[in-house]
């Protein structure tokens, strides 16, 4: 292969992805919805809304070519958006379909305590086979989501996390920026070998707390689990070790994430926000990772509306902004300058794949209205004096 | 420069640009395992001690990464410290070799441990009972009991679903050189055979069933039998059965049994040992079997206990010959895969094994062992991680 040929068989995965025919043909913005999170149509029972939510072990593709194992809400990665209006009642049953523990903590909702899903403080976790309801009334309205609270570290980070939207009929965003359309955008880090690693030691682990259990031989120092601090300061003077002591199992490294994402997916195969001109569309952002992200958007200011879910009393205006650990912001892009704008996070070391830039938290806004002949991709070739469009290789 | 040289350099100019731009950092793999041993060993004759035996003693390298398709390609370089009275010097190389696989298929050349055995007991060492565990090297002066163990092996395995391993395999075994030659010349092929197992991962360990291991082996040895003319006849043949059944699958108290048998068809025209060479030609049958209870404390080992039984007769031979061999040991875990153990052996000999390798001894042997196994740059799973067999495997 000469080297040529070899970039033209590089930037099949590297420029393509936003170049403005790839972005504006029809396939595209088809496949685009399934890089958003599906909705997931609740049973009514009486006036309370049942949505169903089981998890299991999956293998998610982030992009082509790279599949992981995933613990995955409903085999989907992030779980499936639950919308409810405020004030709805709500029961989630939540099937455990692994060997592991796991919870759901509704994060942002002001649940009953018993619902909050901390294992040992509101309840017991959710074991192998087991299931769990939850229910609450939704409130308070705004942008939230769900995540498993067992093993968090490992268990968000491997995909147990999903968006919660609770509407209000009398949104204030609605009414200062009248919109049609919104999109969801989970934001996730994941250490994929500390992921896998993780993942199998706690399967090997738990396939032989299982069996004892199922022998009725639950055993507080090997469960690491104990009734006080009293009884586990007496087990450690008693020549008990505990998991994280260095002649046991410490691992002695935390997780350092080598894949970002967007909805599961990484860059080429994020999603996209596709607007029209002088149409306002409303952004919801949640980080359901452990990292900062710094989102900055090309060509617009966009205003920032809600923060954690709530409305802001005045909205401000930017154009990069930091998304936390464990919030979630709201953002109204107005369609003011048309053409196709990278929006990404401005700490660079996200926009990569495994090291190898680009890749992770990189994505489009995309004015699908734009006139064919400004589309064209001959155009950015004749600026440069060429005849045929050239095909550049991003990570040169 | 002979021609191999000069092919070799040929080879190593032609890599080089290839290894300048190499981008792909591999796994790393390091294991290490220290066996300290105090021994005291007991004749009729004589009693002899060892302050310090620590044959078995050995490190292992490897290398590992992703091949363009769906195989991962692996290097393992290896070196233990031989037995103290084999003349393979300091430091014997024992393990050499490249390795390719994907998800049901291996192929694998260099110097390794060869299949002369189904499955592995629990001894301190890997060669205490090798005269019963192990098929045995026809061409070894028996000088070295590495010469039964490593060899020059090339081997192509196809695993169906995920627990019946076919594995074709054909070996160099180390020939003794016939005095005056000093070292071996000839590196050609002079063993060859297949197995068939049944076994069980062992991450699958606390949802194995009771049968843990089933396996059947065949060995040929390609010697130069005197007045035989077919490769057939002049091949040494030997069977091999053997098994492993989970007794109490229980992960505080667990207890295992495994045996195995060997048959070696022998030639009948040896009908007397008068050396380790013709031990090995004549008919032998041999079984050794184990019995292990491990008690496991907080999801690790904490201590095991075994007693292991072998019997080996000899049909051909003019006077009856046998020979009986127990093993009892206990270890018990210090640390992470730190140890400290005690074993007896007592072997017996009986008509002609007693001329070569006497009436009987006992042997007590104290001992310090520590294993390590530690990977840098792990990017990829293995075939037999739980999630690979029990969720798909991700090649
Ligand atoms: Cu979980």
């Amino acid at each position: 292969m000469n080297r040529r040929d070899f970039f033209k068989a590089g930037a099949v995965v590297s420029s393509i992805a936003l170049a403005p025919q790839t972005l504006l043909a029809q396939e595209t913005k088809a496949s685009n919805q399934k890089r958003l999170p599906s909705v997931l149509n609740p049973q009514m029972d009486g006036d309370v809304k049942v949505f169903e939510l089981f998890v299991d072990i999956y293998g998610q593709e982030l992009v082509p070519g790279f599949t992981l194992h995933t613990l995955a809400f409903n085999n989907q990665v992030p779980g499936p958006e639950i919308r409810v209006n405020q004030g709805d009642k709500v029961r989630v049953i939540f099937k455990n379909k692994t060997e592991l523990n796991h919870t759901i903590h509704w994060h942002g909702l002001h649940v009953p305590w018993r619902m909050d899903g901390v294992p040992y403080v509101n309840q017991m976790p959710v074991m192998q086979g087991q299931q769990f309801v939850y229910e609450f009334v939704a409130e308070p309205y705004g942008t939230h989501f769900y995540h498993c609270h067992w093993g968090t570290l490992l268990h968000m980070q491997s995909g147990m996390y999903g968006s919660l939207i609770v509407e209000n009929p009398d949104d204030p965003v609605q009414k200062q920026f009248p919109y049609e359309r919104e999109y969801t955008l989970l934001y996730s880090a994941h250490d994929v070998n500390f992921i896998r690693n993780e993942l199998n030691s706690m399967l090997e682990r738990m396939k032989e707390r299982t069996y004892l259990m199922k022998n009725g031989r639950f055993n507080k120092e090997r469960f690491a689990v104990f009734d006080s601090k009293e009884e586990l300061v007496k087990a450690v003077k008693n020549g008990y070790q505990p998991p994280y002591v260095v002649n046991r199992r410490a691992p002695a490294e935390l997780p350092e994430p080598n894949w970002f994402t967007v909805n599961g997916k990484s860059y080429p195969s994020t999603p996209n926000l596709y607007i029209r001109e002088n149409e306002n569309i409303r952004v919801r952002l949640i980080n359901g990772g452990t990292e900062e992200h710094y989102l900055h958007l090309h060509g617009h200011d966009f205003w920032q509306v809600c923060d954690d879910g709530l409305p802001l009393p005045q909205p401000w205006q930017m154009n990069a902004l930091r998304l936390s650990p464990g919030k979630t912001l709201d953002i109204i892009i107005e369609g003011k300058n048309r053409g196709i704008w990278t929006f990404h996070d401005h700490d660079i070391r996200k926009v990569t794949n495994n090291g190898l830039y680009p890749g992770g938290n990189l994505l489009a806004l995309v004015y699908e209205d734009m006139p064919a002949e400004e589309a064209d991709p001959g155009m950015m070739a004749k600026k440069m004096g060429l005849t045929s469009f050239p095909i550049v290789a991003l990570d040169e | 420069m002979n021609i191999k040289y000069k092919l070799l350099s040929f080879a190593l100019l032609a890599l080089a640009p290839g290894l300048l731009k190499a981008q792909v950092a591999p796994e790393i793999q390091l294991g290490a395992r220290g066996v300290m041993s105090f021994n005291v060993g007991r004749t009729l004759q004589e009693t002899t001690s060892a302050v310090n035996d620590f044959s078995d003693t050995g490190i292992l390298l490897g290398f590992r990464q992703k091949m363009y398709n769906r195989f991962r390609g692996q290097l393992v370089i290896g070196m233990q410290f031989p037995d103290a009275d084999s003349d393979l010097g300091q430091v014997f190389f024992h393990q050499t070799f490249l390795k390719i696989e994907d998800k049901s298929n291996i192929l694998k050349m260099g110097r390794s441990r060869v299949r002369s055995a189904l499955i592995e007991f629990p001894t301190l060492r890997d060669d205490d009972a090798l005269y019963f565990t192990d098929v045995l090297n026809p061409f070894s002066s028996g000088e070295n009991t590495e010469d039964n163990q490593y060899g020059n092996v090339f081997e192509a395995a196809h695993i169906f679903g995920q627990r019946t391993w076919l594995r074709i395999h054909g070996e160099h075994f180390t020939e003794t050189p016939k005095p005056p030659a000093t070292t071996e010349t000839d590196f050609s092929l002079n063993a060859a055979g297949f197995s068939l197992q049944y076994r069980v991962p062992e991450t699958q360990i606390w949802n194995r069933p009771f049968l843990q291991q089933l396996g059947v082996g065949f060995n040929n040895f390609l010697t130069n039998r005197s007045g035989y003319g077919s490769q057939w006849d002049q091949a040494l043949k030997n069977l091999s059965l053997s098994t492993i059944l989970n007794l109490k699958r229980d992960p505080v108290h667990f207890w295992d049994f495994r045996a195995q048998g060997i048959y070696n068809f022998g030639f009948k025209e040896v009908d007397q040992i008068d050396d380790f060479t013709s031990m090995t030609r004549t008919r032998s049958l041999s079984a050794f079997a184990s019995l292990r209870y491990i008690y496991r404390k907080l999801e690790r080992p904490s201590w095991q206990a075994a007693m292991s039984f072998g019997y080996k007769t000899f049909p051909d031979l003019l006077t009856t010959s046998n020979q009986v061999k127990s093993v009892a040991n206990v270890f018990y875990r210090l640390g992470e895969n730190f140890d400290i153990g005690a074993q007896v052996q007592y072997a017996q000999n009986k008509g002609e094994l007693k001329n070569l390798l006497g009436k009987h001894e006992i042997r007590f042997q104290f001992a310090l062992i520590y294993a390590i196994d530690r990977r840098w740059n792990n990017q990829f799973d293995d075939r037999e991680s739980l999630l690979n067999l029990e969720h798909g495997y991700i090649r």
